[in-house]
């Protein structure tokens, strides 16, 4: 009793402080529910602020978040705040990327005939989900407790089940809707299991709480099986989420049936939330429990070693099959989550503080979500940009590889933008992705997983044939007209290409000021190590020999 | 004195054996396993559904167990949480499959794989 009194006492005095923290997502959510009621609006120029409404919405949140530097009560403590000002950032130019997705032909009728039907209407439905799945990612980000990450995680998905079933009247879209949401929820009940578990493990849901727990297991002589299947569950379950392998079966096709810009949309927001999932429960069994200091317990590592071993090889070999740019897309998608786990086995480096940049596996893991979200928004972009009628009336966007063909002569802004980003994405010295991939080599280096290097190496290396293809394909390649079909022209929507040319500007410019994104990243990456039994809180820091009781490895 | 000794006990409840939770677990993990059979193995869309539903509960007696094991009351209201996550989830499954059977007048999830690849 005299033992429970100071954490009932430190949770009231945080109470308080956690819902200051949430104010970037309480103003998101007010947000949302004006857009929500705007949305069934009557008149057109009232509906047509959904959009602007959003943005706005995202650029106050980003403002509060980045105004305040709430600290959570977990092991990554500081993650919270870069978290939702990317969220914001990255959202700013999804709301650019996905105007009109929805509902342009019955806005078009609505013009004709006059008559405005607010059942048909989807406008206001696609914005509200829009931004609740933001919420849910700033959430995700900000959670300190095994069931705020529960719920932030479904809010985060639920709501993109519908906006991919919606995003275009085809049957296809539908079809990607309902695989995306059997597989969501298959995903979702398998780390709810895990969380379990976890709960079953330690007697805990804050994170705090847990990581202290398995510290004490750790030191009593090994992790609880209960809390390792659990966390082995979680990560597994979380796997959907950032489309890694033994869940990466619904992206191709779920990016193939929704519209480009939803397919961009989907490459960025769940993964940024599963990677900030995986970080934290990662963080509750601790780098510095293991064999090594800088190590994962042994079970957790091996696990995620074998994902992302996998997930980088089947999504870079799949794509070099593939002939929608989409499709090549979905599967670089899954390579690039494969790279970024690297990162999360390489752990925060031995100083457990932050650091270096170039040590801090989290930090490089924080840093390529930013220059990932960036690049491929761009790439898809372009592909929501160019559209055709197809024979059944239908708007169709571009999507095989032929339909980008010599499109730096046709449309070269647009042609540049692609050639940018997929030069980008393969990670090329002057560009973005580069930046973005050196710190998970040097972090993994110092982390002294040599053969997990090696294998990121080759993997990049099989990359650059599609990546340098669909290069080739725009900038070399002359223009294709193939008599069956419509040529493509440009999208109405003027913002969708703004979207890229930020993207695109983004991919140059944040090379050049990397520096002090690199030191946003190292600081959102500070990972307090669990004090251990003889109270010494530097001890990831220290440089002896890791002592003989916590050597621990159950299998 | 034995009357405020039963009071005592009564208010405060025994803790857990472990062969007792090893029970509600291993009924856990059956319906979890059951669920998941029964999503890899069947295509239509409500059954696929109702399997999901199923690892939810599987989860929800684990955390009830577990709450139990522990004498706090952090796992009973994390299955508040999961119940209202599972009755939006439901409410989502069925407006897709209104959505999807009036497209094909079928349940069949096998109907649904134009992408292929």
């Amino acid at each position: 009793m005299t033992q429970a009194l100071p954490s009932t006492m430190l949770a009231a005095v945080s109470m308080g402080e956690k819902f200051v923290a949430m104010w970037p997502e309480a103003f998101l959510f007010i947000t949302t529910c004006v857009v929500m009621v705007l949305g069934l609006s009557k008149s057109l120029p009232v509906r047509r602020m959904c959009a602007p409404l959003a943005g706005v919405g995202l650029i106050g949140a980003g403002l509060i978040a980045a105004a305040m530097t709430p600290d959570t009560l977990c092991p990554l403590p500081s993650m919270a705040m870069y978290g939702k000002v990317l969220a914001a950032g990255i959202g700013l130019v999804l709301v650019c990327l996905l105007a009109g997705t929805v509902d342009r032909d019955f806005e078009s009728d609505v013009e004709r005939t006059g008559w405005f039907d607010v059942i048909r209407s989807k406008r206001a439905e696609f914005w509200a989900f829009f931004l609740f799945s933001l919420t849910g990612l700033m959430l995700t980000a900000g959670a300190d407790d095994l069931i705020l990450l529960f719920l932030a995680l479904e809010l985060t998905s639920l709501p993109t089940y519908v906006m991919v079933a919606i995003s275009t009247r085809r049957d296809r879209s539908m079809e990607a809707g309902v695989k995306y949401f059997f597989l969501g929820a298959l995903g979702a009940a398998m780390f709810l299991y895990g969380f379990a578990f976890i709960y079953g493990g330690t007697g805990h849901t804050g994170l705090q709480d847990i990581q202290r727990e398995v510290r004490a297991q750790v030191d009593a002589g090994g992790i609880n099986e209960l809390t390792m299947l659990g966390l082995v569950l979680a990560v597994v379950g979380i796997c959907f989420k950032i489309a890694a392998v033994p869940m990466h079966f619904y992206t191709p096709d779920v990016y193939q049936g929704s519209s480009a810009s939803m397919a961009g949309y989907l490459a960025f927001v769940p993964k940024a939330a599963g990677f900030f999932a995986i970080m934290l429960v990662v963080s509750c069994a601790g780098w510095g429990f293991g064999e090594s200091r800088a190590e994962l317990p042994g079970m957790l590592r091996d696990v995620l070693w074998i994902i992302a071993v996998l997930t980088m090889t089947v999504g870079n070999v799949l794509a070099l099959l593939q002939s929608s740019v989409k499709r090549i897309l979905a599967y670089s998608s899954i390579a690039h989550s494969g790279y970024m786990l690297v990162g999360v086995i390489a752990g925060p480096g031995l100083d457990g503080r932050g650091g270096e940049f170039t040590r801090n596996g989290l930090a490089a893991v924080l840093f390529y979500l930013l220059s990932y979200g960036v690049m491929t928004v761009g790439a898809f972009a372009v592909l929501a940009c160019l559209e055709r009628r197809s024979r059944d009336g239908e708007i169709e966007e571009a999507d095989h590889v032929a339909d980008i063909r010599g499109l730096c002569k046709t449309h070269p802004v647009l042609g540049w933008i692609m050639v940018v980003s997929v030069v980008g994405l393969l990670g090329l010295p002057p560009l973005l992705g580069f930046f973005g991939k050196l710190p998970l080599f040097t972090s993994a280096i110092s982390a002294g997983e040599i053969p997990l290097v090696v294998i990121l190496a080759i993997n990049s290396a099989i990359a650059a044939y599609y990546y340098l293809r669909l290069a080739y394909l725009c900038y070399i390649d002359p223009p294709e007209t193939s008599p069956n079909l419509a040529p493509l022209r440009a999208t109405p929507f003027g913002s969708r290409r703004v979207a890229g040319m930020l993207s695109a500007i983004g991919v140059v410019v944040l090379a050049v000021v990397g520096g002090k994104l690199a030191d946003a990243t190292v600081t959102a990456g500070r990972y307090i190590p669990p004090a251990g039994q003889t109270q010494q809180p530097e001890r990831a820091a220290d440089d002896d020999a890791p002592t003989p009781e916590h050597v621990v490895a159950p299998h | 004195m034995l009357d405020t000794l039963t009071l005592a006990q009564a208010s405060a409840p025994a803790p857990m054996q472990t062969g007792t939770l090893h029970h509600y677990l291993v009924v856990s993990a059956l319906l979890f396993v059951i669920g998941l059979i029964g999503f890899v193995s069947r295509r239509n869309l409500i059954i696929m559904f109702l399997c999901t539903e199923l690892m939810f509960q599987a989860a929800g007696i684990a955390l009830i167990a577990f709450s139990r094991f522990w004498l706090n009351h952090t796992g009973e209201t994390f299955v508040i949480f999961v119940l209202t996550i599972a009755a939006a989830e439901a409410a989502l499954a069925l407006a897709l499959v209104v959505l999807l059977f009036r497209r094909k007048e079928s349940l069949d999830g096998a109907k649904w794989s134009e992408m292929r690849g």
